[in-house]
């Protein structure tokens, strides 16, 4: 069930960027801490810019995170942009177009890419897939991994969650004949 | 500089496998999609009915919705007959992988058995020559016994004087040998003749035991 978001959401002062950058930087926090907490509550990987829950397949017609119809505020594009680039650059979230600074939709990490590296080797430990090449598909939506955090996670961010183990040579991405990562082996 | 494990290696069977398993996931993202396709025909199908609850049995877009339905079901079921099929395969070919791993230690074992027989091939010549030498060492251990011998009458000299030392040890200690206890006994005492006599002298031992104590 999704969490209802804690009362500083109802906080006015909270969808004006602040010209005190002291007080900025808290107010980014806030909005960082909200929207980890939204997309973990709701079991979203990814978000467009606008705020809203993307999910794959389907078009979303969801309200967006940053207009609050209660109160009747909402975010400026500019300020939501600067809240997606801190995100982008303490880790929480990643732009779905690679290299360039702001994309359509990003990827929340309400864990960081080493802890969901962590939990995935953990998956091949338990699940007894060491030593196998198992696919990417088959690791984030495959039936073995229901259960886990990370079950449902889009193909793109799970192959960004394996690096880690790739530099630490407990794994290896496969590609497939365009460059694009299919699998991983760990050992 | 550090230890590094060496970067994981992808082998060709691994590549292989890495096919089946990928045809394998079409086949299940295809599953899933179909499951979605039937759930979504089917709210269409109740609707429709609800829009027309008369002739809804006459309605041929009912009547092909079902039917699309049906089929749909029916290569659900295919997709995951195949499914299994091909995870069966796949952990066939993992188990092949293993049994592959277990032919070649019996091969190494097998080597390395015959390596160490072939050390062994001189051991009956070894055996023999440990033979002759412990033989060698008894004969060594005879004749230096036998060389011992000359002395045996110097041995036996010393026994007899032992002896004869003892013998005198012997009797000059046996007056200091310490007399035997003289315990009290009945041998040769009259036997009893009466109680009456028995418990008279009962009485004066105990006069004697009263003076005693006075």
């Amino acid at each position: 069930m999704p969490m209802p978001l804690p009362p500083i959401y109802s906080f006015p002062p909270l969808y004006t960027r602040q010209p005190n950058s002291i007080i900025r930087r808290q107010q980014i926090s806030s909005w960082m801490d909200l929207i980890l907490q939204y997309a973990k509550s709701h079991n979203a990987w990814c978000m467009s810019a606008e705020g809203s829950i993307v999910t794959e397949g389907s078009e979303s017609v969801q309200e967006s995170i940053f207009v609050n119809n209660e109160i009747e505020r909402s975010v400026p594009q500019v300020f939501i942009n600067e809240i997606w680039s801190t995100m982008c650059q303490e880790g929480k979230a990643i732009g779905t177009d690679k290299g360039k600074k702001e994309s359509p939709t990003y990827y929340i990490l309400w864990r960081t890419v080493d802890s969901w590296a962590s939990l995935i080797l953990q998956w091949f430990e338990s699940a007894g897939k060491l030593q196998q090449v198992v696919t990417i598909y088959e690791l984030s939506q495959g039936d073995e991994s229901i259960g886990w955090e990370f079950h449902g996670m889009p193909e793109p961010l799970t192959a960004d969650c394996l690096k880690p183990l790739c530099h630490r040579h407990r794994a290896t991405i496969v590609n497939d004949e365009y460059g694009k990562p299919v699998a991983v082996k760990v050992v | 500089m550090g230890q590094r494990p060496s970067r994981v290696k992808i082998t060709k069977n691994d590549r292989a496998i890495l096919q089946l398993k990928r045809s394998k996931d079409e086949i299940h993202k295809f599953a899933k999609r179909t499951d979605n396709l039937i759930a979504s025909e089917r709210v269409r199908l109740k609707t429709m009915i609800q829009e027309d609850p008369k002739h809804y049995k006459e309605n041929p877009k009912i009547r092909f919705l079902l039917k699309r339905i049906h089929y749909q079901n029916h290569l659900l079921e295919q997709a995951g007959d195949q499914l299994i099929n091909l995870e069966n395969l796949v952990s066939t070919l993992e188990f092949k992988l293993v049994e592959l791993q277990f032919v070649k230690g019996l091969e190494h074992g097998n080597e390395i058995l015959s390596k160490l027989n072939k050390e062994f091939k001189g051991a009956d010549q070894l055996m023999d020559n440990v033979q002759s030498q412990t033989s060698y060492q008894n004969e060594i251990n005879d004749v230096l016994a036998r060389s011992v011998v000359g002395v045996d009458d110097f041995e036996e000299e010393l026994d007899k004087e032992l002896d004869q030392l003892e013998e005198q040890f012997i009797l000059k200690k046996e007056p200091q040998k310490e007399p035997e206890i003289q315990m009290p006994s009945t041998e040769g005492l009259p036997d009893l003749k009466s109680e009456e006599q028995d418990s008279a002298e009962h009485a004066s031992e105990e006069i004697i035991g009263e003076r005693a104590l006075a």
